[in-house]
């Protein structure tokens, strides 16, 4: 009879454990739920640490007794297998065991449920987020010029130490919104209003975002980021989105942009100007954003004049579906190199100052 | 012989192509599950490495998004209807008529029927990809980008179609064996001496019943959305609901889970005893918590949902159903666990499989528990995280059951012994390379990184991971090439089995390897859980028959499958009319009228006709 060590199943699987546990700690991510920068996220943490000991214990432990049962009970010759049918005593206290460790992990859970119908503190600010095919607007209502909305897209601008409550709504079909470090994810239903977990981010920084339920073929490419700010740095960016730009210098690439933005207009808005099209993001201090194509490329000029040029060389947008043209060779616009420049310089040039 | 008056003759010779397409014979029918499972277990693998060569590079562009997310979306719906079922449906086919002392199921023609509907809808479906219309919409087919809006080609359509189809054979086959196993028993087999795969085979049975008409009215729905306007999950406004697809959905794909895993469950509460050579420790347990995971496996479908806002009530309950069902899932490890204590244990593959499938089945069950923690969900969902979980249950459960039913029972179904040393290299290649493969998933999950997503960017840190990912696939490829290798190799020249390779303890060890085509001579009877063992000295079965006085079978039929080849083309004709009214209308009509004729076909035959049972064929 081939004598396999039979031990090796187990112990196999912990020396993986073992090592992919050493390879997470090498792997550091901008999306990793174990590096919270929010209440939020810190409170899920916590017990997902919790749950996540309790499952190794057992785990380890159930694997440990079937090793040393597969080892003790080989066969061996001249030892004939004893005849037991069964043992309600041990029976019964098998199906107590689980039932005590999982209210270990059940009752935080619970807790944990009663929390996420607290009320928010009185300064709470409130977004709502709305999913398109394939990219994300903000709305910040009461924000805006005149008591009325600030809109931006794919960069979420919020003050730190201050609560932020996001209700999310979807445009076309489902999609999720997620933020690992800040908070965990909530769907964006389309009809329905959801209100993602109130979370209050610890430190300024950008944070990386990403839809994360399916909604068609670009679903990998919407993405977004969290640029959390100082209160004071958040009032500037406020402020600046509702004055709207100044003129640029005349002659300039920019001055010739923003006429050339007109084409543009259709579709995308930027505050405080002429152009209010509410159908593609929203393009105000365009220039203070760190990425374009909802989070997936850097904001830079021979990004944005490629993007421009043409989105299907950047995303998988399906036959039929409503998004930009290819400027570069539209059956109805076309823009020359220049022309995508001046419009790029313009973009670019849309900053808090 | 007596002409046979009707349009097509009887096809009574017992071999070739005929035979096959004809057979009632649940234990013909059983190979012809098998290998069309397996066959759609290669397609399926091999969609599953195409995902995993574009994502061994971070912004690959081996593939295009809409390649990979066909790939993705049709990896899974081929693994869950087209190869754990079936591969299912192979064991209960084959086994339950010789684990309760049966000649055939209740049912025969019904059950080649169940069999015809989900070779067509499965054909029917992966025929998409020839009309480059292949399904990507995701498995689960979340409400609105199923609509006509948001997917533009007929893809969703031969999706929902053929699920439609596959769904009728599959309820079709829950009840023939609910009524098989309750009705068809040998004298003395009670309920609590069945073998454990029988138990497990019921509760299924019931599950599917209960749990496939939600599907049914689901895909109903969204066909009639695509086809006639309706309006169940799209426009909000005039009162439709995208959420009524999940609920609707998930109340079938959550006993689903336990539809897949159960069999597998059943496969290795017989292969211990055997191995161990002692009977299963706390039966009345085991069984016990299969039915309870059945019954509380419709009570959970909401932890599939916990990021669509359902609100700290729903939530709450929910997790709290989820968590209970760890409770008969831990009692069963522990009972499998206990019947090693006091063993006998030889580690032949079977048996490999078997501790292969409690050891990574128990990690998937507690990785599992981690989701039924919502805070922990509102991280894990829709990360590489649940993909590791339900692969662990889905692959290291049901896949490595079937494979330790596969080597067990091999003998019985050809007659031939599988290679041991290749058995054996094939559960250690698939050990390591399913481990390779699914336990860096958790890891990624925990970093970060969403399912079903054809690429990511360089800068995520995903893509060291990812390259470990798609080298262990490969080795799951290559152990399945030594597996192929094995069961050719055996065919052609493997070692006569005998009736009882094993020294196994159940009925159908009692009989010759390959059984004859009706089973049992003599019907046995049945005075305890173990006969073959309890009763060495006193044989459950008389000597075989001489021929003549061999039992009248059921005779082949031609209607199963002109029935179900008539319905499969009438949802054909369906997406012709979408391109082209008149042909399709023809095509509708003309294959309804001959399912007509199929079945006043197959209610006016008898069930052997006069002159086959004069002759004794």
């Amino acid at each position: 009879m081939v004598r396999f060590p039979k031990s090796l199943t187990p112990l196999l699987m912990v020396a993986l454990m073992a090592l992919l546990l050493a390879v997470l700690s090498a792997c550091a991510s901008p999306q990793s739920t174990f590096d919270p920068k929010s209440d939020a996220a810190d409170s899920v943490l916590t017990i997902y640490i919790l749950v996540t000991v309790v499952a190794s214990v057992v785990g380890f432990a159930v694997l440990a007794a079937m090793v040393w049962l597969i080892i003790k009970f080989r066969a061996k010759p001249g030892v004939p297998a004893r005849q037991i049918h069964g043992n309600n005593r041990l029976e019964a206290s098998w199906t107590i065991a689980p039932i005590l460790v999982l209210l270990i992990i059940g009752i935080p859970t619970m807790f944990w449920i009663a929390g996420t119908a607290e009320e928010p503190a009185a300064d709470v600010l409130e977004v709502e987020a709305v999913g398109h095919q394939w990219w994300f607007e903000f709305t910040y209502p009461g924000m805006g010029p005149d008591g009325g909305d600030l809109i931006t897209a794919n960069e979420l601008v919020i003050p730190v130490g201050r609560d932020i409550r996001v209700t999310l709504h979807s445009d076309d079909v489902l999609h999720s919104f997620w933020v690992p470090q800040l908070v965990g994810k909530t769907d964006m239903i389309p009809g329905r209003t959801n209100v993602l977990e109130t979370f209050n981010v610890y430190e300024p920084g950008l944070y990386y975002g990403q839809c994360a339920e399916f909604c068609g073929s670009a679903h990998a490419l919407m993405r977004f980021r969290v640029n959390a700010k100082t209160s004071a740095n958040f009032s500037a960016w406020a402020s600046a989105h509702n004055s709207g730009p100044t003129a640029p210098e005349p002659g300039t690439a920019a001055a010739r942009g923003a006429l050339g933005f007109a084409t543009c207009s259709g579709c995308h808005a930027i505050s405080g100007t002429a152009a209010q099209g509410r159908i593609g993001p929203d393009l105000s201090l365009f220039g203070e954003r760190s990425t374009l194509a909802a989070g997936v490329l850097d904001n830079t000029d021979a990004n944005l004049k490629a993007w421009i040029a043409d989105v299907r060389s950047f995303k998988p947008i399906p036959e039929g579906a409503r998004f930009m043209p290819a400027f570069n060779n539209d059956t109805v616009t076309t823009l020359d190199d220049g022309q995508i420049a001046d419009i790029a310089a313009y973009l670019n040039s849309l900053t808090a100052k | 012989m007596a002409a046979n008056t009707g349009i097509l003759r009887r096809p009574l010779a017992p071999v070739g192509i005929w035979a096959w397409m004809t057979t009632v014979d649940h234990k013909r029918i059983a190979v012809l599950y098998g290998v069309t499972a397996f066959f759609f277990f290669l397609l399926g693998g091999m969609e599953a490495l195409v995902m995993r060569v574009q994502l061994a590079s971070a912004e690959s562009t081996i593939v295009s998004a809409a390649t990979y997310n066909a790939m993705f979306t049709m990896h899974g719906t081929t693994m869950v209807f087209m190869v754990v079922m079936p591969a299912g449906a192979a064991f209960f086919n084959f086994l339950i008529p010789l684990m309760i002392g049966a000649r055939d199921v209740a049912f025969p023609r019904l059950n080649a029927f169940s069999y015809w509907l989900f070779l067509f809808g499965a054909l029917l479906m992966n025929f998409s990809f020839f009309m480059n219309a292949f399904p990507d919409m995701g498995w689960f087919g979340y409400a609105p980008l199923t609509s006509n809006e948001y997917t533009l080609s007929s893809s969703t359509d031969y999706w929902v179609l053929g699920l439609l189809i596959m769904g009728i054979g599959t309820t079709a086959a829950g009840f023939n064996f609910v009524v098989t196993i309750l009705n068809m028993r040998a004298p003395g087999m009670t309920l609590m001496r069945m073998p454990v795969f029988v138990w497990m085979t019921l509760i299924v049975a019931f599950l599917i019943i209960f749990a496939f008409p939600p599907l049914t009215i689901a895909l109903t729905f969204l066909l009639f959305d695509r086809f006639f306007d309706t309006n169940f999950f799209v426009d909000i406004g005039a009162g439709s609901d995208p959420l009524l697809w999940q609920h609707l959905f998930w109340i079938f794909g959550h006993p689903e889970v336990y539809i897949l895993i159960l069999p597998a469950m059943g496969i290795v509460s017989d292969v211990l005893p055997t191995f161990t050579r002692k009977p299963l420790f706390g039966y009345t347990m085991v069984v016990f918590a299969g039915a309870v995971i059945g019954f509380l496996g419709f009570g959970v479908w909401a932890h599939h949902m916990f990021t669509t806002g359902l609100g700290p009530w729903a939530n709450a309950a929910f997790a709290a159903t989820t968590m209970a069902i760890a409770v008969p899932t831990g009692v069963k490890i522990f009972n499998w666990l206990a019947t090693l204590y006091g063993g006998s244990i030889t580690f032949k593959t079977p048996m490999l499989f078997t501790l292969g499938f409690i050891s990574m089945f128990m990690l998937g069950g507690l990785s599992g528990v981690m989701h039924a923690v919502v805070p922990v969900d509102s991280q894990q969902s829709d990360t590489y995280f649940i993909v590791a979980h339900f692969h662990y249950v889905l692959f290291g459960g049901a896949i490595f059951g079937i494979n330790s039913g596969i080597y067990y029972w091999f003998p019985k179904i050809s007659g031939r012994m599988l290679s041991e040393p290749l058995g054996k290299l094939h559960f250690w290649l698939m050990l390591i390379g399913f481990n390779l493969t699914f336990m860096p998933m958790h890891i990624l999950g925990v970093i970060g990184m969403p399912r079903r997503v054809y690429t990511y960017a360089e800068d995520m840190g995903f893509e060291f991971l990812n390259q470990l990912i798609s080298a262990g696939s490969f080795i799951i490829a290559l152990s399945v090439i030594v597996f192929t290798i094995n069961v050719v190799r055996s065919i052609r020249q493997g070692e006569p089995a005998g009736d009882n390779p094993w020294g196994a303890s159940t009925l159908e060890w009692s009989i010759p390897s390959p059984p004859h085509h009706y089973n049992f001579a003599v019907v046995p009877t049945v005075r305890s859980q173990h006969p073959l063992w309890d009763e060495n000295a006193n044989p459950v079965l008389p000597p075989a028959l001489p021929a003549h006085d061999e039992p009248v079978m059921p005779d082949p039929s031609y209607w199963p499958i002109i029935v179900a080849f008539a319905i499969t083309m009438v949802a054909g004709g369906l997406i012709i009319w979408q391109a082209h009214a008149i042909a399709g209308l023809t095509v509708i009509a003309s294959m309804g009228l001959l399912g007509m004729r199929g079945i006043f076909g197959w209610v006016l035959e008898p069930m052997e006709d006069e002159a086959h049972v004069s002759v004794h064929h």
